[in-house]
Order: structure tokens, then C-alpha cells, then sequence
């Protein structure tokens, strides 16, 4: 019987671990981690890459110790030896190396209309329930457009970088989580925060939906759609179509991300007009348009009517989060 | 010869490092490669929801084996045979309630379950910890609050946290009745095996620090592999599953209730957000079924199903993962039926 080879494999293990490590950097670099996990989510995924840098270092310089140290230093069972013949040692290191080259190779590309399809497009809000709270001002919001979003998300991994030693040390010694419970349990506090958002917005000439302020105003729409009636708005999104539509509708929709792509929701805002026809699905569109009540599938929804719609870039940050994180 | 060897590995290393700083490199042209954009979309989708679920579970992977490290090199055996109560009954209480103190969620949870039985703790304990973290805590708390704001009486969050406490005491109680605390861990190794004295003096603080580095390495290398297997096979469900055929199945409250504990395993969520994905039904589905997506999905799915199989006796893990639905299914139908 051939003799475990532990150098080998903590060499070997060491220089997968800096390759996850690798395709993580990679990824903040390009800015292309946006496409995988949410803003909220990033002090992990930093936490992941710096403990992954470590790890392989760690891992590479055990590799160069004499074979016998750690059998006596580490009172162990062990367990965790990959076991099994050469080619099945080689096939479980080729899972860890697959999403590797995965991530490296195939591009990185955000969701697309088939999988809206498939999840179906939540009109308006959905049940006007998926969001609460938010500290950022409405005001402020109103005044930015997305290219200051994307801006804004450039500098926040500095942010979170700071703020990820304290986060997860909570997490782990406390057994506490950093969110405050406390202050979301007021059911008028809730309803407070959208009936101010819709008193700021009312008093704007126009409603400009931005990527920050996105689902605040998808449920406001919802919420109080009959104080909308007539009022301008303008919004950004990808154009979807249900099977359904008529020439002259289309959706203007956006994916809403809470930690990862797996938990993705799709919400839209039907839009009508003549000129919908002229653009695909999965183009990123610009809309502008009147708030006019609307039905679909049973249920009153706000429809954009009289649109003129451009086509433009997609976005930096192709999806929208919940805005209390 | 064995030299030879040895160059031969250094060489394939050395060339993986390469290969993968390279490609570090040139990510970016990469990414822009004109043959590359014509992989039909539908690979992309998976490719992207794929490494979304692997990189966004790695850090909680990550958690999970340095806790559980940390228990492998500082708590010993005779510890936990102090704290726990001699009766495994009496002590499932005490563990619900420690595994809402536990801040893990489902993936984080597994090796320090495993680690924790493997050092004696009793499986009904560990069952109740592997049901119960993932739900009861914080965090879960706060984003099923948040994802269903609109329902004035919060009962789909009471239901699911009162549930998962309750229930994971019945679990550990039904699983301990069938196997009492045999041993149904994979590894052959036996528990109480090493009393061996061989290290006479006492491990300084810096071989402690490195021996938890590496048992946190070694771990992940057992856990990843399942996880990435997990992630791939719910990627694909999550790129080809049409959401409508569901709702065509699920008309009636029982056969909802059943369509959407299957569809909580097939997803394989993070306990933390799979609130914001049952709300997002919520047109379609009754509080019965959502309660049981939320209860059902964060004890069992695919990719912990793949993860026990490999940790845990087969005939345990199957038991496990019958006793888990049957309870939760039956315990949904008398909450929601007869009580509320």
C-alpha cells in the first residue's frame, strides 16, 4: 500500500485555496462580483478571500515540513485524508478546480430574461411586502442617477472592508448579529417611512427610479398608486415580454438580489407604447412615461402609458437590492 | 526515482499556480472573448447562479470548519461529557435552545454537528442542533421578518420559528427512539479512541493556532467538494425549473404544502434569504405552504442531503431526511388546519 502523500496534498490544496482566492480578487477588481452576490453580502466574501490567501500559504508551507511532524503534533483522528485510488483523488480536486476555471473562463454575465421567465415578474411590488426601512434619504436619492450608484458601489468595498473585522467578530463571539432587531418592530414606523417616500415623491415634477430608491418606489406605486395617477416617472431596466403581451406592451424590469443569484426575484413595471415593438428582450432600456392605473392577471398594477423608450448600457450594478441593508 | 517523483509534483503545482495566475492575467480579455459569448445563455445562467451560490456559501463553509476546528484542538471529549445532561431526553431542550444561540446557518452547521458528535456528544443532540441553528437565529428572524412586513399579525414568522424549536426537539426525540446514541458516523474510526499520551509536554499557543489552520484546511476539502456539487445540481433546477408549473400543481392546501417542501430541497437557499424568495409567491400560495417552505427548506436540501450522505451512515441519513418530512409536513397540516 502506498504511503499517504501529506506534503503532496497540502502543497496541491494550498495552491487551489490561493486560486479561489484569485478568482475572488479577480472578480472585486472587475467589479464583476456584482453579477454573483449582493453589496450586503461583501464582508464575507472578503473575509473568504483574505482566509483563503492564508490558508494557501499556510497550506504550502506545511508542504515543505518533514513528513513525519504532523503525524505527532496533531493529536488526531484522521478523518480527513482524500482517500480512494489516483484518478479519484483526481477527480475531487477537479471539483474544487472546475468552478475556478468556471469563474475565470466563462464570462460573467448577469441573469437574463429566461430566467425572469421562469420565476415569473412580481408587478409592482409583489405583495408590497419585500421592503422596509432604509436610512438613506429619498431626497438624496431622487437627485442621483445611476452612474452615481455605480460610483458609489466602487467605493464601497473600502467600507466594507472596514466594517467587516467588526462584523465578524460579532457574528462569531457574540452570537449576535450586527442588525439592529429593535427599531423594525414598529408596524407605524413602516408604514410611516412609505407614506413620508410618498409624500417626497408626490412633490417631485418627475419620479426618477434610480437603482438605490428602486423597490422603495415599486411598493410606494403599490401602496398608494391612485395618488400617482398622471405623474411622470422614469426608470431603467431590461425589456421582458409574457407570452401573452400585445405589440405595444413591454416590461421594464430589474433583478432584486438578497444575498446571492439563487434568491434572485424579478420586478417589473408594464410599460405601453408604440414603440415597444422596436426593442428585444434582455435590452436595457430607458423609460419614461405617465403613471396611469392598470390590470393584469386580476390584479391592479401600475402601467406606464405614453413611454418613450431609448435604448442604453446596461448598467454597472444590473441588479437592485433591498434598501434596509 | 522517487526524486523523479517529487520533481514531477513540484512541476504539476507549480503549474497549476501558473495556470491559475494566468488566467488571474487575462480575466479580463477572458471575459470579452467573442468564441466564449456563443455557449448558449441558458450555460451562462447556470454558470452564474452556480458560482453565486459557491462563493456566496464559501465564507459560511469557512465559518463552519474553523468553529468546528476550534472544537477539534481546545474542547475536549471529557468537556462535553461534563455539560451535557447524562439523560439524551432531558438534554434536547437545553440543545434548541443552544441552537438558537448558534448563529449558523445550514451550511456552517454540518461539520460542527459532525465534529461535535464525533467527540461524543449524542446524536439526538446533534440532530436537534442540524434542524434548529438554521432557523433559530437572528438573522432568519430578522429577514422573514422583513419579507413578510405586509402580514399585520406576523404569522408566517411565529409560525416558522415556533415550529422549528418545537420540531426539533420531536426530531431529536424520533431519531433518538429509533437509534438511541449509536455511533451512525461514516468514518470507522471510533469516538473515544485516543487517550494516547504522546505528546508529553503541553502544545504551545502557536502549534494550537497552526493545528486549527490546518484541521480548518482539511476540513474544507471534505465539506467543499459536496457543496460544489450541491450548488451545481441546484443551479440547474434553479436555470431550467419553470415556477409556473408549480403553481398549476399547487392548488389545493395539501398539495401545495407538498409542492413547495419539494421545491425548498430542490433550491437549496441560505436560510437568511430564502424568506425574500417565499414572499415573492405569496400571490399563489397559502400560509400553510410558505410556512412549510420556510421550516422544511433550511433543515433539509439538496445540498446538505449530499453533505450528510457523505458524513453519516446511509440508513441514518434516509431515516433522518423521512422523519424530517413526515414531521414537518404533518405538523404544518394540524398547526394550520386545527389551531390557527
Amino acid at each position: 500500500m502506498r504511503k499517504y502523500d501529506h506534503l503532496f496534498h497540502a502543497y496541491i490544496q494550498g495552491i487551489i485555496l490561493i486560486g479561489f482566492a484569485l478568482l475572488i480578487l479577480g472578480l472585486v477588481i472587475t467589479g464583476n462580483i456584482v453579477y454573483y452576490i449582493a453589496p450586503m453580502m461583501m464582508p464575507f466574501i472578503y473575509f473568504a478571500m483574505i482566509t483563503f490567501f492564508l490558508l494557501g500559504i499556510v497550506q504550502i508551507f506545511r508542504s515543505t515540513k518533514k513528513d513525519s511532524e504532523h503525524d505527532t503534533s496533531c493529536q488526531c483522528d484522521h478523518d480527513h485524508q482524500i482517500k480512494g485510488p489516483a484518478p479519484v483523488k483526481l477527480l475531487i480536486y477537479s471539483i474544487f478546480i472546475l468552478p475556478i476555471l468556471f469563474g475565470f473562463i466563462i464570462p460573467d454575465k448577469a441573469l437574463d430574461s429566461s430566467i425572469a421567465a421562469n420565476r415569473g415578474i412580481q408587478y409592482g411590488s409583489g405583495l408590497g411586502i419585500n421592503q422596509a426601512s432604509a436610512q438613506t434619504s429619498v431626497k438624496e436619492d431622487g437627485e442621483e442617477n445611476s452612474l452615481a450608484r455605480a460610483e458609489a458601489f466602487l467605493e464601497d468595498p473600502e467600507a466594507y472592508l472596514s466594517s467587516l473585522e467588526q462584523f465578524s467578530d460579532d457574528y462569531i463571539e457574540e452570537g449576535h448579529n450586527p442588525y439592529e432587531l429593535e427599531s423594525f418592530y414598529d408596524e407605524d414606523w413602516f408604514n410611516e417611512y412609505y407614506d413620508e417616500l410618498a409624500q417626497e415623491l408626490s412633490k417631485e415634477s418627475i419620479i426618477t427610479v434610480t437603482d438605490r430608491n428602486y423597490l422603495d418606489v415599486m411598493t410606494v406605486l403599490d401602496l398608494y398608486l391612485d395618488q400617482f395617477i398622471g405623474k411622470e416617472i422614469e426608470i431603467l431596466g431590461f425589456a421582458f415580454r409574457e407570452l401573452d403581451f400585445t405589440e405595444n406592451q413591454i416590461v421594464v424590469a430589474r433583478f432584486s438580489i438578497t444575498c446571492c443569484t439563487a434568491d434572485a426575484g424579478v420586478y417589473g413595471t408594464l410599460v405601453e407604447s408604440e414603440e415597444a415593438r422596436h426593442y428585444d428582450e434582455d435590452t436595457w432600456i430607458y423609460v419614461t412615461g405617465t403613471i396611469d392605473r392598470g390590470e393584469y392577471n386580476d390584479f391592479i398594477i401600475p402601467v406606464i402609458k405614453d413611454a418613450s423608450i431609448t435604448e442604453v448600457d446596461q448598467p454597472d450594478s444590473p441588479y437592485v437590492y433591498p434598501s434596509y441593508y | 526515482m522517487n526524486r523523479k517523483n517529487n520533481f514531477f509534483k513540484d512541476l504539476i503545482g507549480l503549474l497549476l499556480l501558473f495556470f491559475f495566475l494566468i488566467l488571474f492575467l487575462m480575466s479580463d480579455t477572458l471575459n470579452n472573448n467573442e468564441m466564449l459569448n456563443d455557449i448558449p445563455r441558458a450555460w451562462i445562467n447556470v454558470n452564474t447562479i452556480f458560482l453565486s451560490i459557491v462563493i456566496e456559501a464559501i465564507p459560511f463553509i469557512l465559518l463552519g470548519v474553523f468553529v468546528s476546528a476550534l472544537i477539534q484542538i481546545y474542547v475536549s471529549e471529557d468537556t462535553i461529557q461534563r455539560f451535557l445532561p447524562r439523560n439524551a431526553i432531558v438534554a434536547l431542550l437545553p440543545a434548541a435552545l443552544l441552537g438558537a444561540i448558534l448563529p449558523l446557518c445550514e451550511c456552517a452547521i454540518v461539520p460542527v454537528v459532525r465534529r461535535l458528535i464525533k467527540k461524543g456528544m449524542p446524536l439526538s443532540v446533534g440532530v436537534v442542533f442540524l434542524v434548529a441553528a438554521p432557523i433559530l437565529n437572528p438573522v432568519v428572524f430578522a429577514s422573514t421578518y422583513f419579507a413578510f412586513r405586509s402580514e399585520t399579525t406576523n404569522t408566517i414568522l411565529y409560525s416558522r420559528m415556533g415550529l422549528a424549536f418545537v420540531l426539533s426537539i420531536i426530531i431529536g426525540g424520533i431519531l433518538y427512539s429509533i437509534f438511541k446514541n449509536s455511533n451512525q458516523l461514516r468514518s470507522d474510526v471510533t469516538v473515544h479512541h485516543h487517550h494516547h499520551i504522546t505528546n508529553i509536554q503541553k502544545p504551545t499557543f502557536f502549534t494550537r493556532i497552526r493545528d486549527v489552520l490546518h484541521h480548518a484546511v482539511d476540513e474544507f476539502f471534505m465539506m467543499g467538494k459536496y457543496l460544489i456539487i450541491g450548488a451545481f445540481i441546484a443551479a440547474l433546477f434553479q436555470t431550467f425549473l419553470d415556477r409556473a408549473i408549480l403553481t398549476t400543481i399547487g392548488q389545493n392546501d395539501y398539495s401545495s404544502t407538498a409542492v413547495m417542501m419539494v421545491f425548498a430541497y430542490l433550491l437549496s437557499l441560505c436560510s437568511e434569504a430564502d424568506a425574500f424568495v417565499a414572499s415573492s409567491f405569496g400571490r399563489q400560495f397559502t400560509d400553510m405552504s410558505l410556512v412549510a417552505f420556510l421550516v422544511y427548506g433550511p433543515m433539509l436540501d439538496l445540498k446538505n442531503t449530499i453533505m450528510l450522505f457523505a458524513f453519516f451512515k446511509s440508513r441514518f441519513v434516509i431515516t433522518f431526511m423521512i422523519t424530517v418530512t413526515v414531521v414537518v409536513f404533518a405538523a404544518v397540516v394540524i398547526l394550520f388546519g386545527f389551531i390557527l
